[in-house]
């Protein structure tokens, strides 16, 4: 089993976790993409990127820094309203 | 051991003929190069010289051939497709191999099995009559059939599933096949040779140089090779060769697992599927079952494969073989799958002249590489989508004019 070593929940199964895609700019950010290129286009060659993961059993969503290449997690924070409370 | 084979032990210089021949050098140029030396760029390179007569052709490789996702596949070939486009595709695939083993005069293990798409809810029966009736429509063979059917064809499968998931039906399409996937790269290759087609392992291509006219050479580490044909055939690389030429595309690369058992007994002839349980299992000619299962959930670029994978799988599988609880697993991998927001591929054209792309695989490559091949060399041939792949184009994320092939996916991804 593998896991994820997590700062505010400590060790946790990656089964707990689903991934819900690229943390990316918004498309009203991207005025230089049409509503196509920003629907489809994807740059899917190995690179370290920050992706939004959502931990389930504590519905806490994290921003979680990985590198595609080796699937190896370099960085995890917790994103949302739960980190600005500083809960 | 045979009496040829012995022979050989004692004859220095009368060694088994190679299957290929690659010359030292690679040509200053070339009227097509193909990157990838999978099935699909293989099968590409044996029909550009058979049916268009091109001879003068380069496949690069940078591993060797069929070592990609040719040879990681579940070799499972069908055509039960359910959008027009996939169906009339697919099945133009199937009537190839069919006669593939005579075509290359090399034996591809082709053998009909019989598929059967489990469905254990009404929904999933309501999109398996929905999928017959786009068959039957277009001349497949392919019926809703239930479970005393399912029970006479493969009475070892509990129709219960431990209770949790009872087998109303299936989607039943006799013309279902494997076939041994490294012997379908391995004839494409002998043949191809045999006519002209320089085939070069451990050869990567670094960069495609290009201008307002087109593509003018594959630069690899062994040098730049003049062409004005690229054609790339390289499933889960395929956003890195597109980076060589500025194209985008909206491919995803997920990690697609597989495994097989040790061999057994033969008892299973059909090939079983099952989309709810996230599984498809069939049994070789060695008598390993192979089984495979949906995507990763995550991407990764890499070939790495997991233990997450293997109990998932078997806990599925004892569900509907609880019998096999003693069998154990002998090797498992992984490949790089390319896969497409409508589960259709990408083929044909590209907005830079001379560029070609056979990509969006992802986890339907293997049952279309007769297909896939000789649409491709037709389109690179007449530098112009062959009719079978319109619909198949890159342009068709710009255009919004997605396939919509999701529903005739082998598993639920």
């Amino acid at each position: 089993m593998k896991y994820i070593e997590c700062p505010t929940l400590g060790r946790r199964p990656y089964s707990e976790f689903a991934i819900s895609g690229i943390l990316e700019p918004e498309p009203s950010e991207r005025p230089d993409m049409g509503a196509a290129r920003w629907a489809f286009d994807r740059h899917s060659v190995p690179t370290v990127r920050t992706e939004w993961w959502y931990h389930t059993p504590s519905q806490l969503w994290f921003k979680v820094t990985r590198d595609t290449g080796n699937d190896r997690i370099a960085e995890v924070e917790l994103a949302g309203l739960m980190a600005k409370e500083n809960i | 051991m045979s009496l040829r084979l012995l022979k050989y032990a004692f004859i220095e210089d009368y060694a088994e003929p190679r299957y290929f021949n690659t010359p030292d050098e690679i040509k200053k140029s070339y009227d097509v190069v193909i990157i990838g030396a999978g099935g699909h760029g293989l099968a590409c390179a044996y029909y550009l010289a058979k049916d268009h007569g091109i001879t003068n052709v380069a496949v690069i490789e940078k591993d060797y051939i069929g070592g990609g996702n040719t040879g990681r596949n579940t070799t499972i070939v069908r055509s039960n497709y359910l959008t027009e486009e996939g169906v009339k595709f697919y099945d133009a695939s199937v009537k190839l191999f069919k006669t593939l083993s005579e075509e290359l005069d090399f034996n591809i293990f082709y053998s009909e099995r019989g598929h059967f798409t489990l469905a254990h809810n009404d929904s999933t029966l309501r999109t398996a009559r929905w999928r017959a009736e786009v068959n039957k429509h277009y001349g497949v063979d392919s019926e809703v059939v239930y479970p005393d059917d399912i029970a006479k064809a493969c009475p070892e499968l509990d129709l219960d599933c431990g209770g949790n998931h009872e087998v109303v039906g299936a989607l039943y399409h006799a013309p279902g096949a494997v076939a041994r996937h490294d012997a379908v790269a391995w004839g494409y290759a002998k043949r191809a040779s045999e006519m002209g087609v320089e085939i070069f392992q451990h050869t990567r291509a670094t960069g495609i140089e290009h201008n307002g006219n087109g593509v003018t050479a594959v630069i690899t580490d062994r040098g730049r090779i003049e062409t004005h044909s690229a054609l790339s055939a390289v499933a889960g690389f395929t956003p890195t060769v597109l980076d060589m030429v500025g194209l985008s595309s909206p491919l995803e690369i997920f990690p697609l697992q597989a495994c097989v058992t040790e061999p057994i007994k033969d008892w299973l002839d059909t090939i079983i599927v099952s989309g709810s349980l996230h599984l498809y299992v069939s049994q070789s000619s060695r008598g390993e079952l192979v089984m495979g299962a949906s995507l990763d959930p995550v991407e990764v670029h890499s070939r790495r494969s997991t233990f997450e994978f293997v109990s998932g799988l078997c806990d599925q599988m004892l569900d509907l073989f609880p019998f096999l609880g003693d069998i154990k697993v002998n090797r498992q991998w992984a490949g790089m799958a390319d896969m497409t927001p409508d589960f259709a591929p990408i083929m044909g054209t590209t907005p830079i002249d001379g560029f070609y792309i056979d990509a969006g695989w992802g986890t339907w490559g293997f049952k279309a590489t007769p297909i896939s091949g000789k649409t491709m060399a037709a389109t690179i041939a007449k530098q112009t989508d062959d009719h079978l792949i319109t619909e198949f184009n890159l342009s068709r994320f710009d255009d919004f004019a997605l396939v919509g092939e999701k529903g005739a996916a082998a598993v639920g991804h």
